[in-house]
């Protein structure tokens, strides 16, 4: 046990050699590797070698280990798990499907690979993110019209596929040229589900049936409804990915070039690499979450924030917005944020300016309706973590003294009255003393 | 858990290699690469002698000449641990291994200091470990430097304390103090035996080699095999100190293996198809992610395409899917491991038969034509009787030497999937709407299914919807492909699938509107037609929008099924919303102010008209009073009139009404006081006025 003292000694720099995730810090750093097979170490090792560069440290675990657990004395100690093990039925150790839930409803994240034949195990946890995987376990995407030539796979089920979703902060700036290589099972994204997104779907020719036998029915998942890759982003900015294929993870497909049925173009490499490296930055963090900071509103003209608003007043409204990198907060710069001035219902929602360096402003007149308003800032976009901002603040109405005043049609009032009083003192004096 | 590991390998290899009769393809120019890409040296040299050994080996294996420089660096590191005394036999060994490649000067002197030490820890080494690398060490310094004497006097001791530690299964313990068994340590046992062989002054005791032989046959009765004909070892226990994979531990006994059997006479008892299954187990990898295992694949490879047992023999072919339009030839290679030639052989396509079917083979056994240029055996024509479809080609390798037949492993039969693709014509196609009573046409349409036509229809619930067309091959045979969808898509993006069933000749479908009224939800309207034909052996699978049908479907009933809710465009959901600006209240109409100005003239005027009275009836102050008392009390009096009328215009101006209530309260009671004494005294003049 000579391991033993070196521990006790590390024990008062623990909070320090725990560089978790935080608000301040949200890159996922620890990250758990499941795997059927300590072989896919090195099958996939191009992929998994992209993270450890980017400063991730993966810990490999067989998905059936004994010792693998979550969490110890409730704190997790991983910050985003990686499931490449589509056959598992049963976790060992601690983990089940509930604790798996239990990571992503604490905001951590989660890449799902499955295949044909995964498990039940695989597909509740799929089914749970939103994601139904086609029933059939011997099933798999089968396209005849976009599929990846090949001189030894004549089955179609390896798909060449381009129809991606159109987002920069999911498949980051530079443009995926070639087609990705798939080959697996398809799912569909339930249409009660909200949050969760095809990234990478099938052509209109593809559909989902077992190669080896015979249709006699439709097949339940046909054309472009049959998602490939989906990711999802919880409500609380947990994110997960979840593909139908974890070869497309390999350093095979990685590293093989690619012709799409159909086309001449023959490119030289697949674009699983950049696809699923890019997808994995927004997974884990590097790319599109937003922090929003130092929200601040005044009147024109002034510097301080009112306790209360008047009707008809002039304000200043100013949010700073920043984008996690990776390692630093970077100025967000986008020209559809909007800010809301919320009674029951927006009375005014403006797009607000930009000085390219995280600040964003507008000015705005105070709605002629007094009660208690809200300054929201509901940002949600695709991809990026959603920004929810509100701030109390009430609205009065004039007060007595506050209106306008000596207005021109009430000048025939004031002279009758003062004409009036006037005369009462003439009248006051003649009546007294006329003789 | 081992069985779950080796369920889960078996779909890893499944899916990498398509099928389960696989083909497993020889060392090609992507390991070339792969190698250069995995053994980058950092700033000049690789981390460990280890490593530095693992990288000059795989690029020595693979031929590579473009090997980055790193010979100064590594030369001296080795000459650094040779030269060290404390460096470990583990050192030792890798850095001998690495002198072996790069023959660096090393002192005559310095060999036989580690001689000497080496043969101590031979002497009175206990563990596994301690012998394998002392004796390997001493193997590599005998190939080194001729001079120095390595031979081992008591070699039969030795030998025997290192089968000491064997088990009954044919598996080692790493030490005599360790119960535990490895298959990993009987690699290990088997190479460090070997060097004691041929490390021995005298020969050694042929018993004993008989019964090693007995161990090596036992060890592989303990193989493992995956469903596509691949062999492997793995280790039982999984909680060693030092976990070895299929990998390493299949590697470690081919080294053994090969190791043995090259220092030993005689033939060793094992079956060709193992060692072939071995072959096939390392080349079924693919190309591994990290050098470690690519350095055990490739000096496993190189291990197998040298060894004396039986050198396997691979048959690969470049491309197995093959078009019947474009007449392309079957093309079959058959390499060593490492993907050079193999001895003058004959290959025979024996048998092929579709898939699936348990039919007799379709075509008779014939020899391949053999072309020396390309060193490939060629079939040249596809027979008449292969149609498109999926057979299952069988192949047989005849050796022409007999004497190659005892050198080389072919494994027999070797089964091949394959895939005949070609064009398949469609003819006959037609579209047509039905009266549903009589079964008449009502209006009836030619397809082009490879044009670009686009028919238009209209029908109503009591028709139906007519689709037939034919499928053939190029042998001009009914082909039934997988993949027969017609799809009828709403104007709202309801899709119905259909599969086109065939009746023997002829692909039909016919859609009876009434019957289908309720799964269509009722939706009038246009539904677009779209005919999927496709099949994984058709090359010219067909995607086409037929045209459209205007559908004119009764009202939905009260209970009649909603169509279901369409997807979400995420596009249009997180989209910015439209702004809002707040309609503010219009303030009030007002009248010019030259209006308010003519009538603030008219409202002065009575005034005027007042004063203008007054004059005119002539009136006067003259009831004034003159005595000083009464003038001043008077006086007084007005001035508290004018104040409080003074205060009204404050009022206005700017004081509240508590304020101006106060000074009104003051103000008031003087008055009170004043105009009661200026009244009393009027009253008193005018009383006097009149008595008098």
């Amino acid at each position: 046990m000579p391991k033993l003292p070196l521990f006790l000694i590390l024990i008062p720099f623990l909070p320090f050699l725990c560089t978790s995730f935080s608000p301040e810090n949200p890159s996922s750093r620890r990250v758990l590797v499941l795997l059927d097979d300590l072989a896919l170490k090195s099958s996939h090792s191009v992929y998994f070698k992209s993270l450890q560069s980017r400063g991730f440290e993966l810990d490999f675990k067989l998905a059936d280990d004994p010792k693998i657990g979550l969490q110890r004395y409730g704190q997790y100690l991983y910050d985003g798990l990686i499931l490449f093990c589509p056959t598992t039925d049963r976790f060992g150790g601690s983990i089940d499907l509930a604790a798996i839930l239990d990571f992503v409803d604490s905001g951590h994240d989660l890449i799902i690979a499955a295949d044909n034949n995964a498990s039940d195990l695989i597909r509740e946890i799929a089914t749970e993110c939103g994601v139904d995987f086609d029933e059939d376990p011997a099933a798999m995407v089968i396209d005849h019209t976009s599929y990846a030539v090949s001189e030894t796979e004549g089955d179609h089920t390896l798909i060449a596929s381009d129809d991606f979703i159109k987002s920069n902060v999911l498949l980051g700036s530079e443009k995926i040229e070639a087609p990705v290589l798939f080959q697996g099972i398809g799912h569909s994204l339930s249409p009660a589900n909200s949050l969760v997104l095809k990234v990478l779907s099938a052509s209109p020719s593809a559909y989902s049936a077992n190669p080896k036998s015979k249709l006699s029915n439709p097949p339940s998942l046909t054309g472009s409804a049959i998602s490939l890759v989906s990711i999802l982003q919880a409500r609380n900015n947990a994110r997960i990915l979840i593909s139908g294929s974890l070869v497309m993870f390999s350093n095979r497909f990685f590293r093989s070039g690619v012709q799409k049925a159909g086309t001449l173009t023959k490119h030289e490499k697949s674009s699983n690499e950049q696809f699923l490296t890019e997808l994995s930055k927004w997974v884990f963090h590097e790319r599109g979450h937003l922090k929003a900071v130092n929200v601040q509103h005044h009147k024109d003209g002034e510097a301080d924030e009112p306790s209360m608003y008047r009707i008809n007043d002039d304000l200043v409204y100013s949010v700073e917005i920043y984008e996690w990198s990776g390692r630093s907060w970077e100025p967000y710069v986008a020209d559809d944020v909007q800010v809301q001035f919320y009674m029951m219902s927006p009375y005014v929602l403006k797009n607000l300016s930009t000085d390219k360096k995280g600040r964003y402003f507008t000015a705005f007149k105070v709605p002629d309706v007094y009660g208690v308003f809200q300054f929201k800032v509901e940002y949600q976009r695709l991809g990026y973590t959603s920004l929810s901002l509100s701030k109390q603040i009430p609205v009065r109405p004039y007060r007595h003294n506050e209106y306008e005043r000596f207005i021109p049609a009430a000048y025939p009032y004031y002279g009758a009255a003062f004409s009036m009083m006037a005369g009462f003192f003439i009248f006051t004096a003649v009546h007294l003393y006329n003789k | 858990m081992a069985r779950n590991l080796v369920g889960s390998l078996v779909l890893v290899l499944a899916i990498s290699l398509c099928e389960a009769a696989s083909i497993f393809q020889p060392i090609s120019e992507s390991h070339r690469s792969a190698a250069l890409e995995l053994f980058t040296p950092a700033d000049g040299s690789f981390g460990s002698l280890e490593e530095t050994y693992e990288a000059l080996r795989t690029f020595g294996i693979l031929g590579i000449q473009k090997k980055p420089d790193i010979g100064t660096g590594s030369c001296q590191s080795v000459s650094e641990t040779l030269e060290s005394s404390s460096s470990t036999t583990k050192d030792l060994f890798f850095a001998l291994k690495v002198n072996s490649i790069l023959e660096c000067k090393i002192d005559e002197a310095i060999f036989q200091d580690i001689t000497s030490r080496l043969k101590a820890v031979v002497n009175d080494g206990n563990s596994l470990l301690d012998f394998y690398y002392s004796i390997s060490s001493l193997v590599l310094i005998k190939d080194q430097n001729s001079r120095v004497d390595v031979l081992l006097g008591d070699a039969d001791g030795i030998f025997r304390s290192i089968k000491a530690l064997s088990q009954s299964d044919g598996r080692w313990r790493y030490s005599s103090s360790n119960p535990e068994s490895s298959t990993y340590a009987a690699g290990l046992a088997l190479e460090a035996l070997a060097g004691v062989i041929s490390l021995a002054s005298s020969e050694i005791d042929h018993s004993l080699i008989v019964t090693l032989k007995n161990d090596i046959v036992k060890l592989f009765d303990s193989i493992e095999k995956y469903d596509d004909g691949s062999f492997y070892f793995d280790e039982k226990l999984v909680d060693a100190r030092e976990h070895h994979g299929p990998l390493s531990t299949t590697s470690a006994v081919i080294r053994g293996l090969t190791a043995f059997a090259s220092v030993t006479s005689g033939t060793i008892n094992l079956s060709g198809n193992k060692i072939l299954g071995l072959a096939k187990f390392f080349l079924g990898i693919g190309i591994p992610g990290n050098s470690k295992d690519f350095f055990n694949q490739i000096d496993s490879l190189a291990c197998l395409e040298s060894n004396r047992v039986s050198v396997p023999l691979i048959l690969s072919l470049p491309a197995t899917v093959l078009s019947l339009t474009k007449k392309d030839q079957l093309k079959v290679k058959v390499d060593t491991v490492l993907g050079s030639s193999a001895p003058p052989l004959t290959v025979k396509l024996m048998q092929a038969f579709i898939s699936g079917s348990k039919d007799s083979s379709v075509i008779e056994t014939q020899e391949l034509r053999f072309d020396p240029e390309n060193a490939v055996h060629l079939l040249d024509v596809l027979p008449k009787s292969v149609d498109v479809g999926n057979y299952i080609f069988v192949f047989e390798i005849v050796l022409h030497d007999s004497v190659d037949k005892k050198v080389y492993t072919t494994g027999g039969q070797t089964q091949v999937p394959l895939f005949v693709t070609g064009v398949i014509k469609t003819d006959n196609a037609e579209i047509a709407v039905l009266d549903s009573d009589l079964g008449s046409i009502e209006t009836q349409k030619k397809l082009d299914l490879a044009g670009e036509t686009s028919v238009s229809l209209s029908a109503n619930h009591l028709q139906k919807l007519r689709l037939s067309f034919q499928l053939t091959t190029p042998r001009g045979k009914f082909f039934k492909p997988h993949q027969v969808f017609l799809k009828l898509r709403h104007e709202t993006e309801v899709e119905h699938i259909f599969v086109v069933g065939n009746s023997g000749k002829q692909f039909e479908i016919i859609l009876d509107f009434l019957g289908l009224v309720e799964k269509f939800f009722y939706l009038s309207g246009q539904y677009d037609i779209q005919l999927t034909v496709g099949d994984a052996v058709m090359e010219n699978s067909i995607l086409r929008a037929v045209g459209h049908v205007e559908l004119d479907l009764p009202e939905a009933p009260e209970k009649a099924p909603h169509p279901p809710a369409r997807p979400v465009d995420p596009y249009s959901r997180y989209g910015p919303k439209a702004e809002i600006t707040h309609i503010f209240r219009a303030p009030e109409k007002r009248p010019p102010k030259e209006l308010s100005l003519a009538f603030l003239g008219l409202t002065l005027l009575p005034f005027v008209g007042f004063l203008i009275g007054l004059l005119h009836i002539g009136v006067n102050l003259k009831n004034f009073p003159t005595s000083a008392v009464p003038v001043t009390f008077a006086i007084l009096f007005h001035l508290g009139i004018a104040a409080v009328l003074l205060l009204y215009a404050l009022f206005w101006l700017k004081w509240d009404l508590f304020t101006t209530l106060k000074t009104l309260g003051f103000l008031g009671a003087f008055l009170m006081f004043v105009g009661h004494r200026t009244l009393s005294h009027l009253a008193s003049t005018s009383a006097k006025l009149k008595s008098a």
